[in-house]
């Protein structure tokens, strides 16, 4: 009786991949199947998600710790924030990082070009950068709201309420954390992708990766020089960290606009950039025989 | 028995050795590998110059301390990483029955398995730990200080981490124990003590070894104090001994995995 029953995703993937011709009518319904089977897988293990909260944990205390120390006064103000809203804007950048986790992706990239897997998955009906976006984001849509829930209860806790923040704009901010995470996994994807070229481009994901933390994750953008704040805006740190929670905790329209006309561009940068590198790695793949 | 402390020694040297070599048959990626390490620890400088933009000190520590600091960190972990970097796999290699290799062999099980692997990034931590201190300008004497305690920071790390790791032969996941304390260890060790205060200090110094193996020494390189020297070589003796007990203790229940495979 149960063996007769197609499970829902292999019914859906059979769908997605050609039966009636779903694939010429809507091209981005296969990444949604893959994105849905990547989501139900993660959801069998969401216990796993809870095993890296210790880390964050120590992140968090330890700037809790670091900004008590450098704000003499609760009154003061460093490059215009608040204690409570320097404090949440790191919990709001760890927690994207952590959240959304892009080093995964980038090594499963890079294994795949350099085990030669990539041989076997470039055949497939799925173009395979957006295979492995859609994966990354069935990923991190389980872990990005645990880890959002634990940082609200460990600000709420440790810190106390931010100050003037407004439920209403929570969907523009969830908008573009999205679009922030987004653009930082093709940039990584774009790195891996140069594994086409060279056998290790784990350095290269090192310094995009210490960039991110030391200019976006750990300080806002107006604590640096006034010299370096026009260059730094023109960097994908600016629509990656400093954006989404920049919104987080002083929300502006203006501001808000101005970060996802950022994004937007940035997005349509990485994307083409992304297909590019790989057309002319595929090539090269070619040529070397896999 | 001084022979066979000395064939020991040369077969962790030569372990060491081949493993660096075999790292070194594609010659950029090993540049690359230790010269973009150096780069990226040293990015981290921009968060330090920033904060003191801000304030004279951190956690009563001027710039100077903190490089020494981060200095120190950096080439006990570097060494560690260097010389005994299987200890981050030891979980794995017990789970999976993999140590039948290491006890057929005719030397300390132990250092054998320790010393199988390198991890060749650890070059440039270790490296950049060093250019760091000396750009501190130490002195003779400080310098000296800052290789001993670069020595007993990578024995405490790898300490730490073969005691969380052979609780494996015991417990499941002990894995990403061990991986959470270490990153926690590192990441605490970074900041100046002196911003951490009441249990939380307390724990650093006795649950997590950050105070005495990484704080302490940094203390005794900025003002000599003999009896924190002591304190800090006793420490690190004691974890040690502990960490060893606790593997050969394990071990006794390890069970083999059956596991054909050729260690090349």
């Amino acid at each position: 009786m149960f063996g007769s029953r197609r499970k829902p995703v292999e019914g859906a993937l059979s769908l997605a991949y050609g039966q009636g011709g779903g694939v010429r009518n809507m091209p981005w319904r296969k990444y949604a199947v893959i994105y849905k089977s990547v989501l139900l897988e993660n959801l069998q293990y969401v216990a796993n998600v809870a095993l890296g909260f210790f880390t964050y944990f120590v992140f968090i205390y330890i700037y809790i710790r670091l900004w008590g120390y450098m704000y003499r006064s609760p009154e003061e103000l460093i490059a215009g924030y608040t204690k409570e809203q320097m404090i949440w804007y790191v919990m709001m950048t760890e927690m994207l990082c952590f959240g959304a986790n892009a080093n995964v992706v980038a090594g499963e990239v890079a294994r795949d070009i350099r085990g030669g897997n990539i041989a076997y998955l470039m055949n497939k009906p799925y173009h395979y950068t957006l295979y492995i976006l859609a994966r990354y984001t069935g990923e991190w849509s389980v872990r990005l709201p645990i880890y959002a829930a634990f940082a609200v209860l460990i600000g709420a806790v440790l810190v106390g309420p931010l100050p003037h923040f407004r439920w209403i704009t929570l969907p523009v901010m969830a908008l573009c954390a999205v679009l922030g995470i987004t653009i930082n996994a093709v940039f990584k994807l774009c790195i891996s992708l140069f594994s086409f070229w060279i056998e290790d481009t784990t350095p290269f994901q090192w310094i995009y990766n210490k960039l991110i933390l030391v200019v976006g994750i750990v300080f806002p953008v107006e604590i640096f020089p006034q010299t370096l704040q026009p260059l730094l805006k023109l960097t994908p740190i600016y629509t990656v960290c400093y954006g989404p929670a920049k919104l987080v905790v002083d929300f502006r329209l203006e501001k808000c606009v101005e970060i996802l006309a950022a994004q937007a561009v940035y997005l349509a940068v990485g994307c083409g950039l992304m297909f590019l590198i790989y057309r002319k790695g595929v090539k090269r793949l070619y040529v070397n025989g896999g | 028995m001084l022979t066979a402390a000395k064939n020991q020694l040369r077969v962790c040297f030569l372990s060491i050795k081949y493993n660096i070599m075999r790292e070194m048959v594609n010659k950029v990626t090993f540049l690359t590998n230790v010269a973009f390490m150096v780069l990226n620890d040293a990015s981290i400088l921009v968060q330090w110059f920033i904060l003191f933009r801000l304030r004279d000190d951190v956690g009563g520590y001027s710039l100077r301390e903190v490089l020494m600091l981060w200095g120190l960190v950096a080439a006990s972990f570097g060494l560690s990483n260097l010389l005994f970097a299987r200890v981050l796999s030891l979980p794995n290699l017990i789970i999976n029955g993999k140590l039948d290799a290491f006890l057929v062999q005719p030397k300390n099980v132990l250092l054998g398995v320790l010393t199988s692997e390198t991890r060749i990034s650890a070059i440039g931590d270790f490296l950049y730990g060093v250019i760091l201190v000396c750009v501190c300008r130490p002195g003779v004497g400080g310098f000296f200080l800052f290789l001993l305690f670069t020595i007993t920071g990578a024995i405490a790390f790898t300490a730490f981490a073969l005691l969380l790791g052979s609780l494996s032969f015991w417990f499941v996941r002990m894995d990403i124990l061990q991986n959470q304390m270490l990153m926690g260890m590192i990441n605490f060790g970074s900041y100046p003590d002196g911003i951490f205060q009441g249990a939380a200090r307390v724990l650093l110094y006795v649950l997590i070894p950050v105070g005495m193996a990484l704080w302490l020494p940094a203390h005794v390189m900025a003002r000599f104090d003999g009896k924190m020297l002591l304190a800090v070589l006793g420490y690190v003796f004691l974890l040690s001994v502990a960490a060893v007990a606790v593997f050969y203790r394990g071990l006794r229940r390890y069970a083999s995995g059956n596991l054909m495979e050729a260690r090349l």
